[in-house]
């Protein structure tokens, strides 16, 4: 098989069939014996100590298995009550509003329920920290915290970390600008939006160890999170990952893992804990609420000569677990243009908010909302075209990045150009019809480093002569049917003879999270190694088996040929048997392994992603429609363009929904008031137009086969884009996203005026 | 709680169950007969993953209590086609790429059964607003949508 026949291809995803009859496994379809249902009482208050819980009558109710409060948690060294993984139950502050204070396990939901409204729980309420710019005022109340051992409680405040970042001299960047606009920018809390809910099942079996289902993108990474919490030694924890409807980063290593475990030995018995919707939009981990203030200073001819801004994070009761979220805001700031001069404050902020997580793209989303709305302003003060304006300030290759390192290659340049050129943008103007809408077009610009994780691959060829792979990393959109092409095209067989074994943690080598657009980059590195060592072994011993040199044989479909005899060939399948047969066995079992280490730098493979945005707006509501998307990406090589494209496209649907509609709006006490998804207001087929998908390959991806992450880039610049395309209509900048009817009205009307 | 004794037509075939009065559709299909190809993304009728046929119709199945079942013909996504063959609205996701982590695709094509059948050659905004009630985080919609436009091109006979 001569090179790149799998690379490049557009293939189904190898489980699509499966999925589409609905045979998809997901976290609360595993089926155990004498399963029993768990259910969370969660805190009503924002802030409060718990003075007394009274289980009582809960526990002894027909069909309650177990009951457990903070008091059934054991203490564990490096217990940390500012981190996230130690909030899965309230000890004695509760910290947010549906912070769970007790868990029942019981035969039905209904016993649950009934049990639950049982307990009595005796609250003092406590002043509760919901404004982050109050929170850091030196009056303000403090988060509660149940401090360990020596710790005292004067020790505590609100400030869950800060930095500056600086370069250049910021007075001289400022002197120097022929234009300074200052501005500040407010992103709510975004919630992932995943049509699964969270769902964890555990069960003591034997030996003082536990069998955990649940549904994460890091299998590794949630088998720490119990150890961590809960002190089971980890190889006393199998997890086995199942199906996942959705993470985006909102299931990193699952969250309430601890209380399963917990409930299931009390009760003897496997238990099943499901987040209802309710309680993922108010207990999970989304996206924290994010002010940008911004200070850009440019020359006459657009180029940027200085940045300055102060970023504050609202982290809600935890530290989220990459943090300081406000640091990776600063870097985003600045690190797709040259800025000569900068400074930078970050500051994230506790307070009695949920603890927040990752959302597609951590922070991007909100830093290029704040950096592409003032790039767009800038251009039309210097009535620039927005495309070229950010052209001429791009950062090219062998730059010095933000995080101090050389930027490598990248395809920037040709994503600007390809939609500078795109007819989306060259028309003149965009079409305007005399129906009475406010017509306009916005660009903005993503850009995503792609770093690299450590991960490991086991790969044999099996019986029939396929070649399986065991690897611990889930699939979550598609990564398995792109990791066959890769396998494939190193291995010379078709990719539908590549299968994989997704293995638990007791099985597998190591994986790493499926995230950060790091699964093809990192696994995908493995799997290529993997394949090479396997090929060379198979070559090897074919030759002996058609008694010629290595140098003679290639691979050929489902068998090995002699290349100038092509009707000399040997089968995979017969090799197997040759390898397997109990006392004529001739080789040793094929088996190999690859494995890369992560650790690379965070712009490995920086990859550009820019989106044009077309909407009408009705003056009359302020109601937006989005006419036309079309992304531009910088991939590297897609390994499987239709799936490449299906990330864009989705990406593009989340990202717009940032723009319009989403957000977790909470009201004075901190209860969240749109806890549903009627609510909490996704884009549904009707909201969105057809979304054009541009792939620009270039050389720099040093993923397998030049790849490059693809999940995050495109999920950044389209709300910005939507939000210029609006300034553009309406002649008015908003700088609070969402862009609801309301806020496009009163900006218009402020406009007319 | 008193169960009462249901005769459900699901996927063509006569099922008997015992089910509590409040137990919904989606309870017994899931629960009680181990059809779990509809799924509970919301259970308040918002984003349409335990979609289900009734009498030809899209309808949540969270949203409809069993008894109110009985005596109408249900199909979930299990009942679509036989053994490894592929309904052809099935056929035509797996291959525009219409699906990504497939929680919300069965009652996305259980969906676009119900608007074939009622319309075999629907316009791109008539797609658009019969799936609008079926939410999906992954795709953008787009190859769903051109999914079911290639059903319909080739006669959108569901």
């Amino acid at each position: 098989m001569s090179r790149k026949q799998m690379i490049g291809v557009a293939r189904p995803m190898s489980d699509a069939a499966p999925k589409s009859r609905g045979e998809a496994r997901f976290a609360a379809d595993i089926q155990l014996p004498n399963l029993a249902v768990a259910k969370l009482l969660p805190s009503p208050h924002a802030h409060a100590e718990i003075l007394s819980i009274d289980v009582s009558a809960a526990e002894t109710m027909r069909g309650v298995f177990a009951v457990i409060t903070g008091n059934d948690i054991p203490a564990v060294e490096g217990y940390d009550p500012y981190d996230h993984a130690h909030g899965f139950l309230a000890r004695r502050f509760a910290v947010f509003v549906g912070q769970p204070v007790a868990a029942i396990a019981a035969k039905d939901a209904e016993t649950a329920e009934q049990a639950l409204a049982a307990i009595r729980v005796e609250y003092r309420v406590l002043d509760a920290i919901l404004d982050s710019t109050l929170a850091m005022a030196p009056e303000s109340p403090v988060v509660s915290r149940d401090l360990a051992g020596e710790a005292r409680e004067e020790t505590i405040t609100n400030n869950a970390g800060d930095a500056e970042m600086a370069n250049g001299d910021l007075e001289e960047g400022f002197a120097s600008a022929d234009v300074v606009l200052e501005e500040t920018y407010e992103i709510p809390v975004l919630h992932q939006g995943y049509l699964e809910p969270h769902a964890v099942t555990a069960w003591w079996q034997r030996d003082n160890a536990v069998d955990v289902w649940e549904c994460v993108q890091s299998p590794f990474g949630a088998r720490d999170h119990i150890v961590q919490t809960l002190g089971i030694p980890g190889h006393k924890i199998t997890l086995h990952t199942t199906d996942i409807g959705g993470a985006f980063g909102g299931k990193d290593q699952g969250l309430f893992s601890p209380i399963a475990v917990l409930l299931a030995r009390k009760a003897e018995r496997p238990v099943r804990l499901a987040l209802t919707r309710a309680e993922e939009l108010t207990m999970a981990n989304p996206a924290p609420g994010t002010r940008i203030q911004l200070k850009v200073g440019a020359a006459a001819d657009g180029t940027i000569t200085a940045v300055e801004g102060k970023v504050c994070v609202d982290v809600g009761a935890f530290r989220t677990y990459w943090g300081p979220a406000s640091f990776s805001v600063c870097h985003m700031l600045v690190d797709k243009y040259r800025v000569p001069a900068f400074r930078l404050h970050a500051q994230d902020v506790f307070t009695n908010h949920v603890g927040f997580g990752s959302y597609r793209a951590p922070m991007a989303v909100q830093a290029a909302f704040a950096i592409e709305s003032m790039i767009d302003e800038l251009a039309g003060r210097l009535d620039m075209d927005p495309i070229v304006l950010r052209e001429r300030n791009l950062i090219a290759e062998g730059d010095v990045t933000s995080g101090g390192t050389s930027m490598p290659k990248h395809g920037g340049v040709s994503v600007l150009q390809s939609l500078l050129d795109h007819d989306a943008w060259s028309a003149s103007e965009s079409p305007r019809k005399q129906d009475g809408l406010c017509y306009g077009r916005g660009f903005a610009l993503g850009l995503w480093g792609s770093g690299r994780f450590p991960a490991a691959a086991i790969a044999r060829l099996e019986k029939g002569g396929y070649v399986r792979f065991t690897i611990g990393q889930v699939d979550l959109t598609g990564s398995y049917t792109s990791l066959a092409q890769i396998a494939a095209e190193e291995l010379g067989i078709s990719a539908d003879r590549i299968v994989f074994s997704r293995a638990d943690t007791s099985r597998a080598p190591f994986a790493s999270v499926s995230g950060g657009s790091s699964t093809i980059y990192s696994m995908g590195g493995a799997v290529h190694e993997a394949s090479k060592e396997l090929r060379e072994k198979i070559i090897e011993r074919a030759a002996l088996e058609l008694g010629v040199e290595r140098s003679d044989v290639r691979m050929d479909g489902a068998g090995v040929v002699v290349a100038a005899h092509p009707e000399k060939r040997v089968e995979l399948a017969a090799l197997y048997e040759a390898e397997t047969s109990l006392f004529y066995s001739k080789y040793e079992p094929f088996v190999a392994r690859g494995a890369k280490g992560g650790g690379v730098a965070r712009m490995s493979a920086p990859c550009f992603s820019g989106t044009i945005a077309e909407v009408a707006v009705d003056p009359a509501t302020g109601k937006v429609k989005v006419l036309r998307l079309v992304t531009a990406q910088d991939v590297g090589k897609a390994i499987n363009p239709m799936l490449v494209e299906g990330q864009i496209e989705g990406a593009a649907a989340q990202s717009v929904g940032a723009a319009l509609w989403e957000s977790v709006e909470y009201d004075e006490a901190g209860t969240v008031l749109n806890a549903d998804l009627l609510d909490y207001r996704m884009p549904t087929a009707g909201d969105l137009p057809e979304i054009e998908a541009i792939l620009i390959e270039e050389d720099g991806g040093d993923g397998p086969f030049g790849a490059k992450g693809v999940g995050e880039p495109p999920m950044i610049a389209p709300a910005a884009a939507v939000a210029n395309a609006i300034r553009d209509a309406i002649g008015e900048r908003i700088n609070h996203l969402p862009l609801t009817p309301e806020r496009v009205w009163l900006a218009q009307v402020k406009e007319g005026k | 709680m008193n169960r009462i004794e249901l005769k459900l037509d699901v996927n063509g075939r006569e099922r008997q169950v015992a089910a509590a009065p409040h137990q919904t559709l989606l309870e017994v299909l899931r629960d009680e007969l181990g059809l779990i190809g509809a799924k509970k993304g919301c259970g308040t009728g918002d984003c349409g993953a335990c979609t289900v046929l009734v009498d030809d119709q899209a309808m949540c199945s969270c949203l409809l209590l069993a008894v109110e079942a009985e005596g109408r013909q249900i199909t979930t996504i299990e009942g679509l086609a036989s053994g490894d063959d592929l309904h052809p609205v099935q056929r035509a996701f797996v291959e525009c790429g219409a699906l990504q982590c497939g929680f919300c695709t069965p009652g996305m094509v259980l969906s676009t059964v119900a608007l074939l059948r009622r319309s075999p050659n629907p316009s791109q905004a008539e797609i658009r607003d019969a799936l609008a009630g079926n939410l999906c985080r992954c795709t953008g919609y787009d190859k769903i949508v051109k999914a079911v436009l290639q059903v319909a091109k080739e006669g959108g006979h569901v």
